[in-house]
């Protein structure tokens, strides 16, 4: 099955590739349910310890990035791909450079690195770098299928048959180059030997720090920030069946949150040795950051205009649009928490946590699911959702699983850190750094609560699309029923 | 044109990355790089397979299109 476009203008249709789209999307999905489960298992093991059973494979520190990547590389990425490839052809009016092979490579590639990266983390191979845990030879093989991706976007966009490029793609080419930079320049390693997985990064002490949380960051920044903004800019405007707000804010959305984002990373570096004037420059552009982040979310906000009702018949849009408020409240709660004093209370506390996952979930998952249930009906030549009320109690399901995960977070975090910085008047610490494990274990139960919540609104989706793939009544030959939801056409 | 070329060019990348497979997967000093190796190898089998699959999947589909067109004009 494939698309063909409209031959508008007297131009040639083209038969766009959404084989490949279809696959990441699925794969989006699956990656999904298994980050958000791994995630449920570590947050309990966090309430109940003996969780892990004492076996190695299920030890935290083995589980922990198991979760992370399955959830910004694996889920994430796979939605990236997806609406990367969708959106390219569909803006460009051009099928996918490069043949039906090499779009295949890339996702069977970039599926083998998720899965042995994965099993590398559980046999206790890891870098030790948050965000970069795999080692040199799955380094390599991700930069192979990273090439492989830039060739065929890119060159996707230089085969355009519209004059113009689209925003989106600015987006997606600023996440596809800056991540090769960044991937290529946090992990020069030198291995032991080319037989061996271990590998000494390049950089050591407070540079190797710097070089990491340049990295760290700008993985925030680029990967799960610019890429998932240019699935903003297209699915918005497509479902709301609106244009763009102000296609000149976008342009300076665009090029203002690239200069400021590269030089962030300093922020998660506050309080160490490294030079303050370092620390200073983080902090400073993490607060002009705002500019940029609340800009971009105005222009998302304000291309309702005229078409809010729509938020009250399609669930997909409801998602997208209540991303972009995350995206407002965690890109504001981020340069807070990069000032300096603010930073000696939130650091290395829960708070981070929260932020995180404000981010992680409320922007980055839900604007993915918004994507998806747009992409579903269209991808699969269905009429519309198999139903609109189940997809109705995903969002509230997911969306009071995320209020109970990031308040809990933020009143753990605010405790730990006044816990850990009270002393008497003797000068001694009030508190044993125990006390203050116990004082927040209810708040981790509650964690653990809001992840179920937000897994079984993951589980909702996925049988809503089974349905709406498999189910006669969303067949666009048969006659609609009244739970079917129409999308817009493309 | 695109496509004959692309399967070509992706299918000896593919072969010569299983055949690193097997080169690391014979002197791997740990488990890592023995499972990385034998599933490299896995990975490119498997991946050239489904290119021959394909081929000829594309063939048959256009043997088949000329057939009608043929039957349809008389």
């Amino acid at each position: 099955m494939a698309n063909l476009s409209a031959a508008a203008g007297g131009r040639k249709p083209i038969v766009y590739n959404d084989e490949v789209v279809r696959k990441f999307t699925i794969a989006a999905i699956f990656w999904a349910v298994v980050a958000f489960t791994v995630g449920v298992y570590l947050a309990s093991e966090l309430s109940w310890p003996q969780l892990n059973f004492g076996l190695s494979f299920l030890n935290f520190g083995r589980l922990r990035p198991v979760h992370t990547s399955a959830a910004i590389f694996a889920f994430g990425g796979s939605a990236l791909f997806a609406t990367a490839f969708y959106i390219v052809q569909r803006t460009c009016h051009a099928r996918l450079f490069g043949g039906r092979a090499l779009a295949e490579f890339i996702f069977w590639g970039y599926q083998f690195f998720i899965v042995m990266a994965a099993l590398s983390y559980v046999l206790g191979f890891s870098q030790g770098q948050e965000y970069a845990e795999p080692e040199w030879h799955l380094d390599l093989w991700l930069t192979v299928v990273w090439v492989a991706f830039a060739v065929v976007f890119i060159g996707t966009v230089m085969k355009r048959e519209e004059p113009h490029i689209y925003v989106a793609n600015w987006f997606y080419m600023a996440f596809i180059l800056t991540i090769a930079v960044l991937h290529l320049g946090n992990n020069i390693a030198i291995p032991v030997s080319i037989f061996g997985a271990k590998s000494y990064s390049l950089f050591s002490g407070t540079q190797n720090a710097l070089i990491q949380w340049w990295y760290g960051h700008n993985a925030v920044g680029f990967f799960l920030t610019a890429g998932f903004l240019g699935m903003m800019y297209y699915f918005i405007p497509k479902a709301a069946g609106r244009p763009v707000y102000s296609y000149r804010l976008s342009i300076v959305h665009f090029w203002s949150l690239i200069f400021m984002y590269i030089w962030a990373g300093p922020h998660h570096l506050h309080w160490t040795a490294l030079p303050d004037w370092a620390q200073t420059l983080g902090m400073a552009f993490s607060i002009m950051l705002w500019m940029p982040s609340w800009g971009g979310m105005i222009n998302g906000l304000m291309t309702l205009s005229g078409a809010w009702d729509k938020l009250r018949t399609d669930p997909g849009l409801r998602f997208s649009v209540t991303a972009v408020g995350f995206y407002g409240m965690s890109t504001f709660e981020g340069p807070v928490m990069s000032i300096r004093t603010v930073n000696a209370l939130s650091h290395y506390t829960d708070w981070g946590i929260g932020h995180v996952h404000s981010g992680a979930l409320g922007w980055v998952a839900f604007i993915s699911f918004g994507a998806i249930y747009y992409l579903v009906p269209d991808l699969w030549h269905r009429s519309g959702l198999y139903s609109k009320k189940l997809a109705a109690w995903h969002y509230w399901t997911s969306t009071l699983g995320i209020v109970l995960y990031i308040a809990s977070m933020w009143v753990a975090g605010i405790m730990e850190g006044l816990m850990w910085r009270a002393y008497d008047s003797q000068g001694f610490l009030q508190y044993s750094f125990l006390e203050s494990v116990v004082a927040i274990h209810p708040f981790y139960v509650i964690r653990m609560l809001g992840g179920v919540m937000f897994l079984l609104g993951a589980l909702i989706m996925v049988y809503n699309l089974i349905m709406t793939v498999r189910s006669p009544s969303t067949n666009p030959r048969s006659e609609p029923l009244s739970g079917a939801m129409p999308v817009a056409a493309e | 044109m695109q496509e004959y070329l692309s399967g070509w060019i992706v299918g000896i990348m593919v072969s010569a990355f299983g055949l690193i497979g097997l080169y690391v997967a014979a002197g791997a000093r740990d488990l890592e790089m023995t499972i990385f190796g034998i599933a490299l190898v896995a990975f490119a089998i498997l991946f050239v397979i489904g290119l021959i699959r394909r081929h000829f999947d594309d063939v048959d589909a256009s043997r088949a299109t000329a057939k009608a067109r043929a039957v349809k004009n008389g």
